[in-house]
């Protein structure tokens, strides 16, 4: 074996000084194209507004690394298509870390200080590792071609719900083209790779240190056998190296060139918004600043440069289009296609030199690239997309941007309109008298607190449903006498409490939202207490994640990890296990939301319940409809609404009894699906709470009180 | 250019209320306030006709009540009105339409508008008659229940649909300046975000007492006034009820009935 500084890379042999010369200007030329997109790039995200991102920059490296490393969103719901990917993106990441250090040494350590590594032992495993790295990149592009031309998951057909066929932007076959290229471009580049590997083994076969240690090169030894086999000569290996040199180093260069002009841009954009990435970006929504003159986004410059650097980080995987609930019943909106469309928008209109004019901004309307407002109000920011996407794509945040500028033009369902009206007046959804807020009270044994008037441990903050609801209110009155029955010191806002805001705010009405979010929080605080406890997960969220930001940091649960605590401490037992068989909705906001997937399960448990999952469980639970004021819209007749969708998912559970919801408007948006799926008598629809209540003894001596918080 | 509006700030009854002491009013206590459902299509039809017109237009909302009706007004602001003038004086308690019609001619007068508008009715005294009246003071030409309208600020004449009964519109040449009373329903009324009203509480609402309008305190209140309320009342409930049970039982049940009531409703 030929050991030493004689086994190294062959670069330039057998080229004239002028070819090195214009590989040079090659070289160069593709660096000065990139970069120049990639200032085009860079002034386009600087066009939007500003936006400072909070917490450590440290921590989001440390997050931004870790994700793009582990492909642990990438390998979320698809696995197939994430263990792909990491092939791919390791085999291209140490290929160009490899081809990178040829450069390091032979244009900078070597011409300047006389360093010389990429020779002998270092070569030779660096030369084994990269053919490993080839066949890992080779073996993912194909599984990837395979997908998109054999099994094509419908997550990956581009057809729009937003668009009819005919409208200028519905063609997406641009987009198809796009994919196959780069597809290909790499493939290419890694199967010319090998090929011009094996011919220069064929070329330099008489000279010991190239073919002797072409071991470790096994993909480029196998190739040379093959191409000996078919009879390629010394010479013949010689020429058809610097044919397939040239080829390979070009089609490289073009590809470098062309990143910050096509998808491949992803590579940087999509680690830019993972490193931006809010953890709260669909529970805490941003204030409007008071700088603002106008609320909400009216133009493409009115996002902030993270909303557009979103736009270009998504690579259209349809993660978010499959698991938007608005999209399954068909509604005109896929959050995938409301990204796709301002990216187009953007690139059309903030590419250029020059600005055009603000008309020419207006990203609002049905024109190729605006959003339509049947779009925007078909979303229920019930926050599955931005859960599920793999690059930090913040879409509920866009959209409720989107609607503010419609809330404050009044361009709204009429019906909507006349909600915001009647909260604005009567400070509830319902329509009614203040103070008949705490009315379902009266139909209990005991007196509920009123903790405006004295102290209690745990306040509990109601909600409209369950304040108003004639259903709701009954499952009310059994939560009030479960905390009465585990002696827990409770009371209730009565008028005090209005609507607590999170849909308010979710449907663009910030300026409502303000007024109601300040008004309980000085209830709040005007009353003494220990913690909060809600029934009511939209509730739960904005208290929890958004109150904070307007002065009122409380302590909060939702009702099913105090139930949890108090069967654990024994003031709650049960008395006979239910052994019903039963199916668990979460709700968005419990679940996805604040991540209370685990409380109502153990309750169930408790109970005795079997629980079977639905497909769609937990971070993947599929919305009721009701999310982001969409109760308060009409559904359009005749669309399938997504609950029903939900109930008939439900429906193949075998023996199914009980469909448990632990949410106000759940019961509400579930208990009529079920009639109206004709799935009425099948099984029942019921609050968690009613059935604790169920399996409790029947009444207890009473004890002393005791805190639980 | 210049369209006044004439706007109130109605009450409505929440589900239990008591009638104030006197007998001839609501307990205050138990009202809720807003701005009246017609005036907020008249206002709207006004501020349609400013955004449409080439020369500028000034939206003007005026009404009649003490300083919580300024709420109101606000809205008004928020929703496009270039100003806002309020009337009030405590004399000006007791008044009917009569009275509150003197009053908004002489703001008219004071004004000199190309065109007057007002709701059709007020949705909680009902009396129809303050727009009307208004045009009587003045001496303007009037048409009432407007559902559709054709005017641009500055026209002669305006082309106009009222609503009548039974379905039919009547179409109609009007001279300028005229009163028109605004039905529901010509237009659709723009959402007034928080946002927008909490910026209208920086404009200033224009008060003005009665003596800025050349007004004794004879000229209204119920000396002003050709009516007076006497007293309010809630009428007696109907009673129905389903008799069940046979035949025989049924016709004992209704003959108890009729015994009790001797065939007239208490």
């Amino acid at each position: 074996m030929v050991r030493g500084d004689s086994v190294t890379r062959i670069l330039f042999e057998a080229f004239s000084a002028n070819e090195v010369r214009l590989f040079y200007a090659l070289g160069y030329a593709a660096i000065a194209v990139f970069c120049y997109g990639v200032y085009v790039q860079v002034r386009k995200y600087r066009r939007g507004a500003a936006l400072e991102l909070d917490g450590s920059l440290k921590d989001r490296v440390v997050a931004m690394v870790a994700a793009v490393f582990t492909h642990r969103t990438i390998d979320r719901r698809d696995p197939a298509a994430g263990g792909a990917h990491r092939l791919i993106f390791y085999g291209f990441t140490l290929l160009f870390i490899g081809t990178a250090t040829i450069t390091l040494e032979y244009d900078i350590l070597e011409p300047l200080f006389g360093i010389r590594f990429w020779h002998g032992t270092f070569y030779l495993v660096f030369s084994l590792v990269l053919d490993v790295a080839g066949v890992a990149m080779i073996a993912g592009l194909a599984y990837m071609m395979v997908r998109r031309g054999w099994l094509k998951p419908p997550k990956l057909d581009y057809a729009r719900p937003d668009r009819v066929p005919g409208d200028p932007d519905y063609e997406r076959s641009a987009y198809r083209l796009e994919d196959w290229a780069f597809l290909w471009a790499l493939m290419i580049i890694g199967g010319t790779g090998y090929l011009l590997e094996a011919a220069r083994l064929v070329w330099l076969e008489a000279r010991p240190e190239v073919w002797d240690t072409r071991t470790w090169s096994p993909v480029g030894a196998l190739l040379a056998a093959g191409l000996k086999a078919l009879g390629l000569t010394a010479a013949g290996g010689g020429t058809l190296r610097h044919g397939l040199w040239w080829f390979h180093g070009i089609i490289a260069l073009v590809l470098i060139a062309l990143i910050p002009y096509t998808k491949v841009k992803h590579m940087f954009t999509a680690a830019g918004s993972l490193l931006a990435r809010d953890p709260l970006a669909a529970q805490r929504l941003p204030r409007i600043p008071d700088s603002k003159a106008q609320p909400g986004v009216a133009t493409i410059t009115d996002f902030n440069w993270k909303q557009l650097l979103n736009l270009d980080a998504c690579t259209k995987c349809g993660r978010c289009h499959e698991a938007c609930p608005a999209r399954a019943v068909g509604a005109p909106l896929s959050p995938r296609d409301v990204i796709l469309s301002l990216r187009e928008f953007a690139n059309k209109a903030l590419e250029y030199g020059s600005l055009p004019d603000a008309v020419d901004l207006d990203v609002h309307g049905k024109a190729p690239g605006q959003v339509a407002m049947e779009t925007l109000w078909s979303c229920r920011t019930c926050m599955a997309c931005v859960e599920i996407c793999p690059v930090a794509v913040e879409h509920v945040p866009i959209i409720v941007e989107l609607r503010r500028k419609l809330v404050e033009d009044g361009a709204m369902d009429p019906q909507l309109t006349k909600t915001l009206q009647t909260i604005h007046k009567t400070g509830n959804s319902f329509g009614e008298s203040k103070r008949k807020r705490g009315a379902w009270t009266k139909a209990l044994p005991f007196t509920v607190k009123d903790a405006r008037k004295e102290p209690v441990d745990v306040l509990w903050f109601v909600g409209d449903y369950a304040s108003f609801d004639p259903r709701n209110q009954k499952v009310s009155q059994t939560f009030a006498s479960l905390l009465a029955e585990a002696q827990v010191d409770f009371g209730i806002l009565y008028d005090g409490e209005s609507n607590a805001g999170n849909d308010v705010r979710r449907v663009g009405e910030e300026g409502l939202y303000e007024v109601l979010a300040t008004a309980n929080i000085s209830a709040l605080r005007a009353a003494s207490f220990t913690s909060v406890v809600t029934t009511d997960p939209h509730s739960y969220n904005t208290i929890r994640n958004e109150y904070p930001d307007f002065g009122g940091k409380f302590s909060i649960e939702h009702y099913t990890s105090l139930l949890c605590r108090l069967f654990a401490r024994g003031a709650l037992t049960v008395r006979a296990p239910l052994k019903y068989r039963v199916t668990f909705h979460d709700p968005c906001h419990l679940g996805r939301f604040n991540q209370g997937y685990d409380a109502p399960r153990e309750l169930l448990a408790l109970l005795g319940c079997e629980l079977v999952e639905m497909g769609r469980c937990r971070s993947n639970s599929f919305c009721c409809g009701a999310g982001g004021g969409r109760i308060w819209i009409p559904d359009a007749v005749g669309t399938e609404k997504p609950a029903q969708n939900r109930i008939r998912e439900a429906a193949t559970i075998p023996g199914l009894e009980i469909y448990v919801v632990s949410c106000p408007k759940d019961l509400t948006m579930f208990e009529d699906a079920l009639k109206t799926t004709g799935n009425e008598g099948k099984f029942v629809v019921r609050e968690l709470i009613e059935l604790v209540r169920e399996a409790l003894p029947i009444a207890r001596p009473a004890q002393t009180e005791v805190s639980i918080a | 250019m210049k369209i006044l509006v004439a706007v109130k700030q109605v009450s409505t009854l929440e589900e239990d209320f008591e009638i104030r002491a006197d007998g001839r009013d609501i307990d205050p206590d138990f009202l809720i306030h807003d701005l009246n459902e017609w005036d907020d299509f008249s206002l709207e039809e006004a501020v349609k006709i400013k955004e449409a017109a080439g020369a500028p237009v000034e939206v003007l909302a005026v009404s009649v009540g003490p300083d919580e009706v300024d709420e109101s007004l606000r809205k008004c602001l928020a929703k496009g009105a270039d100003r806002a003038l309020r009337i009030w004086d405590d004399a000006v308690l007791g008044s009917d339409p009569i009275a509150i019609a003197r009053i908004l001619a002489a703001v008219a007068r004071r004004e000199q508008p190309d065109m007057l508008f007002a709701g059709v009715q007020s949705s909680d005294q009902a009396f129809a008659s303050t727009g009307i009246a208004t045009a009587g003071f003045l001496g303007w030409p009037h048409a009432a229940v407007v559902a559709n309208l054709r005017y641009a600020p500055g026209d002669k004449t305006a082309v106009l649909r009222r609503e009548l009964e039974g379905g039919v519109l009547q179409e109609v040449t009007i001279q300028c300046p005229a009163v028109l009373t605004i039905q529901a329903g010509i237009n659709t009324p723009r959402y007034a975000s928080l946002r927008s009203i909490k910026q209208a509480a920086a404009k200033t609402i224009e008060v003005l007492s009665l003596s800025d309008l050349n007004l004794a305190t004879t000229d209204v209140g119920e000396a002003g006034s050709l009516s007076r309320v006497r007293r309010m009342l809630v009428p007696p409930k109907s009673r129905a009820a389903l008799i069940e049970g046979s035949a025989a039982e049924q016709a004992r049940k209704l003959a108890d009935i009729i015994r009790e009531f001797k065939g007239v409703a208490p």
